[in-house]
């Protein structure tokens, strides 16, 4: 019924940024170690990408997640801007409830974000969970 | 339909002072890096408390109780208490 999925070459360099091994400060010899606007330059690459996929998306947010940093609001402009382009209102939420939590007990962090996403969130309609009163259990 | 902004902010683009960019990166690292050599230390700490306040006394009990220790008074005590199988009690 449906063909396979061909990865083009710009899915397989994406995906290749997904199984790259850098988690902040890796250890690994024998490489050049990637400098933070390297790694932000690529994640707001892997995003931008014009037919970015639901899965590509789940993906790149998980592994996102999974290092030891907040996302800079540059990422996670281009993470939100792909949510829209998807029409997944509900993963562009869940990304500020994730960052929210990424940052732990610095309680500074989600409201830089916020403000520096505050054009963003506007302008594709947006709403944050405490607007949503999603931040209260 | 932008229902984000509360209706009375007012229009001024910048308030008085927007937030500065915090720390982002390498939290969890650091706060291990900070924690982890405490909790080692502690660990230690608890360690070496609970040897020498709990076992190295409990040991030097049992050594004070067996030095004075006389086998032969208590083996016939015990015997004439009836307790064993092998050896009736002195005088049956």
């Amino acid at each position: 019924m449906q063909m396979a999925k061909h990865f083009s070459v710009k899915d397989k360099e994406a995906i290749r940024l997904l199984f790259s091994p850098l988690a902040q400060r890796c250890y690994s010899h024998g490489g050049k170690q990637e400098t933070d606007e390297e790694f932000d330059a690529r994640w707001v690459n892997y995003f931008n990408k014009a037919d970015i996929d639901a899965w590509e998306l789940r993906k790149g947010m998980n592994t996102l997640i999974g290092y030891d940093l907040v996302p800079e609001p540059k990422i996670l402009d281009a993470a939100l801007r792909a949510c829209r382009g998807l029409d997944d209102l509900a993963s562009a939420i869940r990304i500020l409830e994730a960052v929210k939590d990424k940052s732990g007990p610095h309680k500074d962090i989600y409201p830089y974000l916020i403000q520096e996403l505050r054009p963003t969130l506007d302008e594709l309609g947006i709403s944050t969970p405490e607007d949503l009163g999603m931040d209260k259990l | 339909m932008n229902m984000n902004r509360e209706t009375d902010r007012p229009p001024v683009q910048n308030s008085t002072m927007s937030l500065a960019k915090p720390a982002m990166r390498g939290l969890l690292g650091k706060r291990l890096r900070f924690h982890l050599p405490i909790a080692f230390a502690l660990s230690l700490v608890a360690a070496a408390a609970f040897k020498y306040g709990v076992t190295e006394p409990r040991k030097q009990a049992y050594a004070d109780f067996y030095k004075q220790y006389d086998t032969t008074k208590e083996f016939n005590n015990m015997r004439d208490a009836g307790v064993f199988e092998s050896v009736r009690p002195t005088g049956e």
